[in-house]
């Protein structure tokens, strides 16, 4: 096989395994062993914790944002996971990034990542954050959020249903008590690969030189 | 009728009626703020609906229309102007409706269309940018777009994929779905 990924139908394992290299080298938590044996126990019960009590930080963009209020109401009443709002960035544990990101948002939504507390996971809504969606070809959105935040779950559709999204949030608790979600430190120790993607896109940079916040 | 008259009289322009709502006119891009503040305080055409513009890139024209409204009649005027689009300039009309500033800003960022007199910060909706302004046709965005943002590879037919996913992940394909199968 030539070394061009996944030309004819869906890729096997060992070509995703090459493409997640070759494209996102950084922040895949997937890997880390941390299963209750090799887990410290601390470590287990502040997992447990954290997966029952997600606060989401209210901010939404793209078209993802009008699933939110149905995701959170009566019908499908999603704090019965534990999930719910949290009104600042510094309160949130988990941002959602609901849709396709114009490069004016992205440089909002790097700054409010970054103001998030650790843990901190990342959950990207809709096949616009996935591969650019519908605005594959437009001049002024990203394709591929991972290359700019580390992503924890991705939720495919367009835009996905309030069910899709509260199996979203299902695969996430999963990964915290596996101890495989939540990439800020990674994020910390990979910036200057991050800095570099970001800045090709966003021409008028103005942050602060060094990891101050 | 009385408003088609007037502007032959007045500016020597043929309107059309388009139907009973709406009426079309043409003019000279020199004519418009005239024709507008005229429609505005002899006719009652108080409000600005809207403005838009197209690029003719055959026609090496761009083509603006400002669309006013009567609240009294229920009317609307349709009036059309060209510029040429190699040196798009056009008359700034803030002075007669206050919201016109918002649309000759995006057209200034969007096309590149210059207002002389506009009182208005030069960046809008984008930010830094420095590409030839995005929305005229001679912009390529897919070019532009797969140049500067990082793409995914993806699938490039059409096959169904579900045996294959089924037996990666070992989930099963539920009942209500089977029947979509292609074979
Ligand atoms: S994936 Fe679809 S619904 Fe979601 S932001 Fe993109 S276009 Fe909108």
């Amino acid at each position: 096989m030539s070394n061009k990924i996944n030309t004819i139908g869906i890729p096997s394992e060992e070509e995703i395994k090459k493409a997640q290299i070759d494209f996102s080298p950084r922040c895949t938590a997937a890997g880390r062993v941390n299963d209750k044996e090799t887990q410290k126990m601390v470590e287990y019960i502040l997992n447990f914790a954290r997966k029952h009590s997600l606060f989401v930080l209210a901010y939404g963009t793209g078209c993802g944002a009008i699933e939110i209020p149905a995701t959170m109401t009566s019908r499908y009443d999603a704090e019965r996971f534990g999930i719910r709002g949290a009104a600042t960035p510094r309160q949130a544990d988990v941002l959602l990034i609901t849709g396709y990101l114009s490069t004016k948002t992205l440089k909002r939504v790097i700054r409010v990542y970054e103001q998030m507390q650790d843990p901190k996971y990342v959950i990207a809504f809709g096949s616009c954050t996935i591969n650019g969606g519908m605005y594959f070809d437009s001049y002024n959105t990203i394709k591929a959020l991972d290359r700019y935040l580390p992503v924890d779950v991705y939720i495919a559709g367009c835009m996905p249903r309030p069910e899709s999204v509260i199996k979203g949030f299902i695969k996430l608790q999963e990964l915290i008590q596996n101890g495989n979600a939540g990439n800020g430190e990674c994020y910390r120790d990979n910036l200057d690969w991050y800095r570099t993607n970001q800045q090709k896109i966003i021409k008028n940079w103005d942050f602060p030189d060094e990891y101050n916040w | 009728m009385d408003l088609i008259h007037n502007l032959k009289e007045v500016f020597e322009i043929d309107a059309k009626i388009k139907n009973d709502f709406q009426i079309e006119v043409e003019a000279k891009k020199e004519l418009v703020s005239s024709i507008l503040l005229y429609l505005k305080n002899q006719h009652g055409f108080i409000h600005l609906d809207h403005m838009s513009c197209v690029d003719w890139i055959e026609d090496e024209v761009f083509e603006l229309v400002y669309i006013v409204w009567n609240p009294n009649t229920k009317k609307t005027v349709l009036l059309h102007t060209k510029i040429d689009r190699n040196k798009p300039e056009m008359e700034n009309i803030d002075t007669i409706w206050d919201q016109a500033n918002t649309y000759e800003r995006e057209f200034r960022e969007m096309y590149g269309i210059e207002f002389p007199g506009l009182v208005a910060e030069r960046e809008f909706i984008l930010e830094g940018w420095t590409e030839m302004p995005p929305m005229r046709r001679d912009f390529d965005t897919k070019k532009y777009a797969e140049e500067t943002y990082a793409t995914r590879p993806g699938r490039e037919n059409a096959e169904d994929v579900r045996e294959k996913i089924i037996k990666r992940t070992g989930e099963e394909i539920p009942d209500f779905a089977k029947k979509y199968s292609r074979d």
